[in-house]
């Protein structure tokens, strides 16, 4: 039976405007809704470019609605967490007073009865508003805007950036020849697969050779050597972006298996200081200990489980030039 | 576009199509390469160039496609792309290469697992970032707007939609299908794809090697994909410019299809289709059951053009494939396949 995992990913999204959005966004601060017209046209949401032609469009900005009519619409029996109302609402394209596009919103009318085409509504603005178009928490049915709470005015500096917050979690199986490894591991073992048409040895549990692209079953397996060299290293000086856990500098070296062709890539150290790292420094597997925590699941280069990385053994250094040309 | 150059599909093959797979998806490519390459007597090795496409944001891994690359077989080098699109726009990629004319043999995949994430909640972050995605705007919200204005334009109505529905997936009848809850009016489950896994792979090769291959070569006479503006709501929504357009510029008008293949995930966009694109009653449309019975997302354009290649290698003479992307039928791929007598 295939083992499933799930993880959530989240992207902190920062976007820049620029000169056509800004202003639409900055405006929506001040509970106004701009476009951009073009001859007999306005756009809203304004464009930079002409949609038909891609035609730089002049800013020519001209304040719309806030009351619109609905020119099409559908029923959203059950909402998502993502949806601006944790209630059944219609999403609706609305043509502001004034535009000659329409806007896609939600319109919060209670019931499917209550929605038709020419229905008059106007927005519902959030009290304490950012410059996003979710400003906006909806439209209701009216030509009279109304504000959600205390409305804290508009923003004191023209609307720049606007961040966006994307999240999805994801349900992945697990290859049977991953699990395998990260069970090896918990005995202390390295565990290598042999490709049975080419010999390739492989580690991190990836159960396929990537040269004859074929899938290694189990009875391919073998114990990989517990030592090595470094072939090859980085050191990172960590930047702080949402979900950097390191705070110093570290390394992530690769090591050349004993007697083997087996490089591992982007391990970690251990007891040994990013700038004691060296390319022909000899290395031992350390593994937890069977009461440590540890994330077990894969890292970059494949699923080695409870490995926490390589400490220097005090061997001599091998001097091989070679040897900085080994990455894989 | 069409070409004076012979480029043929000689072969195909698509894994199983299910709800929720236990293969990782390059496991699903490695598979489904070798069915591909099997048949025609071929190894990894022959295949000059290789252009994958698949999605990260529906697999939710960056540089996904590096690791489907271990499904190609590493050695010897070949030349490579990917295209972060349904595998029909990597077959329009390699159909290029091809023209260039120092290679002759060229391998296509479109692969995903729909069901690794929540289609529901992924789609709208691939929306345009400041105006629609923080609405959480879906394409079931997308595909009923368009699909009224299908049915206001005349095109469609909730009947021919369910008919279009048993068609392909041979359920229930159109009282019983209509008498169920809207899920987003005027669209009810019926009209909704599945959500399905898979993937597919498909050999091309120019001139005389492909008719060494294979008896009869499924020609590829005319390719072409337009798109239009991000927005759907500064779009014609019944109607399909793009499409017209491609369908167009790949020759369509040039002579009777006798097949279809139309990526349309929702009933209403087949009507659409079939409309925009001028198909009489003698064209037999989606006899595959199309994308409303199986639905591998970033697969199923080329498994369209796969299904149109199938009435080719059969004996049939003419076809025409369809793929789309982006909301409300945004981008449209046209490919026709011929055979020759």
């Amino acid at each position: 039976m295939t083992r499933f995992v799930e993880n959530t990913i989240t992207f902190p999204y920062r976007r820049s405007l620029g000169p056509v959005l800004g202003p639409f966004m900055t405006a929506l601060t001040e509970k106004r809704i701009l476009g951009v017209r073009d001859g007999d046209r306005v756009f809203v949401p304004p464009m930079e470019w002409d949609p038909a032609t891609g035609e730089e469009l002049a800013r020519d900005f001209v304040e719309v609605g806030p009351a619109g009519t609905v020119e099409s619409f559908t029923w959203v029996p059950e909402p998502s967490a993502q949806h601006p109302l944790d209630r059944p609402f219609a999403f609706a394209f609305i043509r502001l007073d004034g535009a000659t596009t329409p806007l896609l919103h939600a319109v919060d009318a209670g019931a499917p009865d209550a929605m038709r085409e020419g229905l008059r509504v106007a927005p519902r603005w959030r009290g304490a508003r950012v410059g996003r178009i979710d400003d906006i928490v909806c439209f209701v049915p009216g030509t009279n805007p109304q504000v959600d709470g205390d409305d804290v005015g508009p923003a004191a500096e023209p609307v720049k950036m606007m961040d966006y917050v994307a999240s999805t979690t994801y349900r992945n199986p697990v290859p049977i020849a991953a699990d395998r490894a990260v069970a090896a591991s918990r005995e202390g073992r390295l565990l290598g697969h042999r490709c049975p048409s080419c010999g390739a040895l492989y580690a991190g549990g990836r159960g396929y050779c990537v040269i004859d692209a074929i899938e290694i079953g189990p009875e391919h397996e073998e114990d990989l050597p517990l030592a090595g060299t470094i072939t090859n290293f980085v050191v990172v000086t960590p930047v702080q972006y949402p979900g950097q856990t390191e705070t110093e500098p570290f390394a992530r070296v690769f090591v050349l298996l004993d007697g083997t062709d087996v490089v591992l890539g982007w391990q970690p150290t251990v007891a040994v200081a990013a700038a004691d790292v060296r390319v022909g420094q000899r290395v031992a597997a350390v593994f937890a200990d069977p009461d440590e925590e540890i994330e077990e699941a894969g890292v970059m280069g494949g699923h080695f489980g409870r490995l926490k990385g390589w400490r220097p053994s005090g061997e001599p250094d091998r001097n091989d030039p070679d040897l900085v040309n080994r990455i894989y | 576009m069409k070409t004076s150059k012979d480029i043929a599909i000689v072969g195909w093959a698509q894994t199983p199509m299910v709800r929720r797979t236990e293969l990782t998806e390059t496991q699903m490519l490695m598979r489904v390469i070798t069915d591909a390459l099997d048949p025609l007597g071929l190894t990894r090795a022959d295949v000059d160039f290789t252009c994958l496409g698949s999605c990260d944001y529906i697999t939710g891994q960056a540089f996904s496609f590096v690791s489907n690359l271990d499904a190609i077989g590493a050695w010897p080098p070949k030349r490579d792309s990917h295209v972060e699109m349904d595998g029909a726009w990597a077959l329009y990629e390699a159909w290029l290469r091809l023209q260039e004319g120092d290679i002759e043999i060229a391998l296509v995949t479109g692969s995903g697992r729909s069901s690794t994430g929540d289609p529901a909640l992924i789609y709208p972050m691939e929306m345009d970032p400041f105006f629609l995605a923080p609405l959480g705007a879906d394409p079931l919200t997308f595909a009923a707007l368009q699909a009224r204005a299908v049915i206001a334009a005349g095109i469609a109505d909730e009947r021919r939609m369910a008919e279009t529905s048993i068609r392909a997936r041979g359920k229930g009848t159109v009282d019983e299908l209509l008498a169920r809850d809207y899920v987003r009016a005027p669209l009810r489950r019926h009209d909704l794809p599945p959500i399905t896994d898979g993937a597919a792979a498909m050999v091309l090769a120019t001139g005389e090697r492909a008719r060494k291959l294979v008896k009869r070569p499924a020609y590829i006479t005319g390719f072409d994909h337009r798109s239009e503006c991000h927005n759907p709501g500064f779009r014609p929504l019944d109607d399909s410019p793009s499409t017209r357009i491609a369908a167009r510029e790949a020759g369509l008008g040039d002579g009777p299809v006798e097949v279809a293949e139309l990526q349309a995930a929702f009933t209403h966009e087949e009507l659409l289709l079939r409309h925009v694109l001028g198909l009489g009653e003698d064209v037999r449309v989606n006899p595959s059951g199309g994308a409303l019975r199986q639905n591998p997302i970033m697969a199923t354009g080329l498994c369209r053009i796969g299904h149109a290649a199938d009435h080719v290698f059969g004996g049939g003479r003419r076809a025409l494939a369809h793929s789309t992307s982006g909301p409300c039928l945004q981008q449209n791929l046209i490919c026709i396949v011929e055979g020759r007598r």
